[in-house]
């Protein structure tokens, strides 16, 4: 008697539930958790020196002499640091171990041997990695909005606040799908993410034409509740020379559709490709 | 799930709705001031606006009574207050407290230069017996218009009526039967795409205004400034008032080069403006904060008065002396003797 093939034993959900279930854990306390947390952790720590600045009657930070209010430095911190800097970051590191792991690890094998089908794993390790990374990062938003921000001002920031969350949510979303499946498709994913991250996505922002379509943060910087900071020459280029930004419908849409393809393709690869181990 | 993964989710996830939670109290007690980032579309009494209007303006007066910069500049001027008490015991409308925001509108039948006031809608918490009693006092009659209200002070001057509870309209006394008669057309200036499109881009500041150049000019500007701007069709400014204030303008040119040409323009004045101001650093300080950027036909300034430049404005203005009124001399009984 032969064995029914494993697409038919399980549902695609509940074999994705399954592997959610089993990846969360697994993600949460690897070794990459220690390094999401620092990442994480460090505006934490700088939104807590910063109330403590100026609890003693310092400004924590001044332009050009003049005292930098603390919603513009929220704004700054979501752009600077978490935009630009951890949600790609992370959206990388995780997005592209999500498959590419299992096969540094020769432990795909048990994996794509239970009785799930192979694009629920994807599916699966994917939604993890979201649950994981969003429980992490939007917390760590929320701590350091209350640090920063007087309860004075919570009444005019707070929507922006709410608006900053659902980006950044969107932004580990669009990230994460986009890595899976440069994980799932790709020898050595991490070092193409990086240079899509920080070689990619910074260079053709800063040019004119048409090619920063071809980049998430495009799309992520309309929606983005607060003034783009341009403190040095390069945000100055990125924001007042060569920005036509895209509508905000455009860009949701688009995120939206990056999302969607990047998981189809990435299940397809998944399905398709014949994953050799190294001895 | 191990024990520590759900308790790891538990704790994030509650961070998170207290915190949001909290946020959504504190929001709540305060007003949400900045709701329209979710898809503003202008204050509701704007469906008493024409949709003809030509400018069209919004003032948060709680805000900007409760503001710091308020404060600073009524310490600063002690007798800016006289006006206010003396408004205060003829309507029994306190303007720090009883009214939450204006909206100002002209449209083509009550233009300014006219003579003719703007038509302001106010909300707030009025005291409608004596308000009518003063104006009818002062001579005002009360006419009955599609069933509102209406008191008429003066028919080119000032009408009043009370659309709502709570919800005044002020001006001229056409300009007042028009928005009854808008908004019970629905043809409000919620309608005007080009004037909505304005307001949903800035209607989240403490004050905004949105206007055809034109209309806002009224062809005061001098011959010698109008000749040197490029083509300019729509004005929009909008500002945040609390410690300091910070503004943004911006101006929609007819066409991509007049945008460019208008950009050179504010360039030199900036230019200009340094070099003249060298000796005051707190308006070096303020012109250092001018930020001027363009994308297509439009033109935006961005600026911030912070507080420290509204202390040494305030200082400047008490510096200034006073006009003195010296007192008459007396009349001579009789012409001096030569």
């Amino acid at each position: 008697m032969t064995a029914p093939p494993p697409a038919q034993s399980t549902s695609f959900v509940t074999g994705a539930w399954r592997v959610f279930g089993m990846s969360i854990g697994e993600m949460l306390w690897s070794r990459r958790t220690i390094f999401m947390a620092l990442v994480v952790g460090s505006p934490v720590l700088v939104a807590l020196v910063a109330r403590i600045v100026q609890s003693a009657g310092i400004a924590p930070l001044r332009v050009n002499g003049v005292q930098v209010d603390a919603v513009s430095m929220f704004g700054a911190m979501i752009w600077i640091l978490f935009l630009s800097f951890i949600v790609p970051v992370l959206g990388v590191f995780y997005g592209t171990s999500l498959i590419a792991d299992e096969v540094d690890d020769k432990t795909i094998t048990y994996l794509f041997t239970r009785p799930v089908r192979r694009g629920a794993v994807v599916v699966g390790k994917y939604m993890a990695y979201l649950l994981c990374t969003a429980l992490v990062v939007l917390p760590s938003v929320m701590i350091v909005y209350f640090l920063m921000v007087p309860f004075g001002q919570i009444p005019a920031s707070f929507i922006s606040l709410v608006v900053d969350l659902g980006v950044l949510g969107l932004g580990l979303a669009a990230y994460g799908a986009l890595f899976a499946l440069v994980g799932a498709a790709l020898r050595r994913p991490l070092i193409i993410g990086l240079v899509f991250v920080f070689g990619w996505e910074l260079v053709t922002l800063l040019l004119p034409g048409y090619l920063k379509r071809l980049t998430l943060a495009y799309y992520l910087q309309p929606l983005v509740p607060h003034a783009m900071p341009t403190g040095d020459t390069v945000s100055l280029l990125q924001g007042a020379l060569f920005r036509e930004p895209p509508s905000v419908a455009m860009s949701l849409g688009c995120l939206a559709l990056a999302i969607v393809a990047s998981l189809v393709l990435a299940v397809r690869v998944a399905e398709k490709r014949e994953y050799i181990l190294e001895q | 799930m191990t024990k520590r993964t759900r308790l790891f989710l538990a704790v994030a996830s509650g961070i998170l709705v207290v915190g949001l939670g909290s946020g959504l109290v504190a929001a709540y007690v305060g007003g949400f001031q900045n709701l329209t980032l979710i898809g503003g579309d202008g204050p509701a009494e704007l469906a008493y606006v024409p949709a003809d209007s030509r400018i069209v303006a919004y003032a948060d007066i709680r805000d900007v009574m409760g503001s710091e910069v308020r404060r600073k500049l009524s310490a600063f001027d002690q007798g800016a207050n006289d006006g206010a008490s003396k408004f205060k015991e003829q309507t029994g409308i306190d303007l720090e407290t009883d009214i939450d925001y204006v909206v100002a509108s002209t449209s083509g039948m009550s233009e300014p230069e006219q003579g003719k006031p703007p038509l302001v809608l106010a909300k707030g918490r009025f005291d409608e017996v004596r308000i009518e009693g003063l104006i009818r006092d002062q001579g005002g009659v009360v006419e009955d218009y599609k069933g509102a209200r209406l008191i008429v002070a003066d028919e080119r001057k000032l009408a009043l009526v009370f659309l709502e509870p709570g919800l005044v309209a002020i001006g001229a006394a056409d300009a007042v039967r028009q928005s009854i008669d808008t908004k019970a057309a629905g043809s409000s200036v919620k309608g005007n795409d080009e004037v909505m499109r304005l307001v949903r881009d800035i209607d989240d500041g403490d004050a905004w205004v949105v206007a055809r150049f034109d209309a806002l000019t009224g062809g005061r500007l001098p011959d010698a400034v109008a000749s040197q701007l490029p083509p300019i069709n729509w004005l929009s400014a909008r500002g945040f008032i609390n410690s300091g204030v910070e503004g943004q303008l911006r101006v929609e040119t007819r066409d991509e080069t007049s945008a460019k040409n208008l950009q050179d323009v504010v360039r030199g004045f900036m230019a200009l403006g340094r070099l003249q101001t060298g000796q005051h650093p707190e308006i070096v300080e303020f012109l250092n904060s001018v930020q001027l950027s363009g994308d297509g036909k439009t033109v935006s300034l961005s600026f911030s008065l912070p507080p420290e430049m509204i202390d040494a404005l305030g200082a400047l203005r008490a510096q200034r002396p006073r006009p003195r009124t010296t007192p008459a001399a007396p009349k001579p009984d009789a012409a001096p003797a030569l």
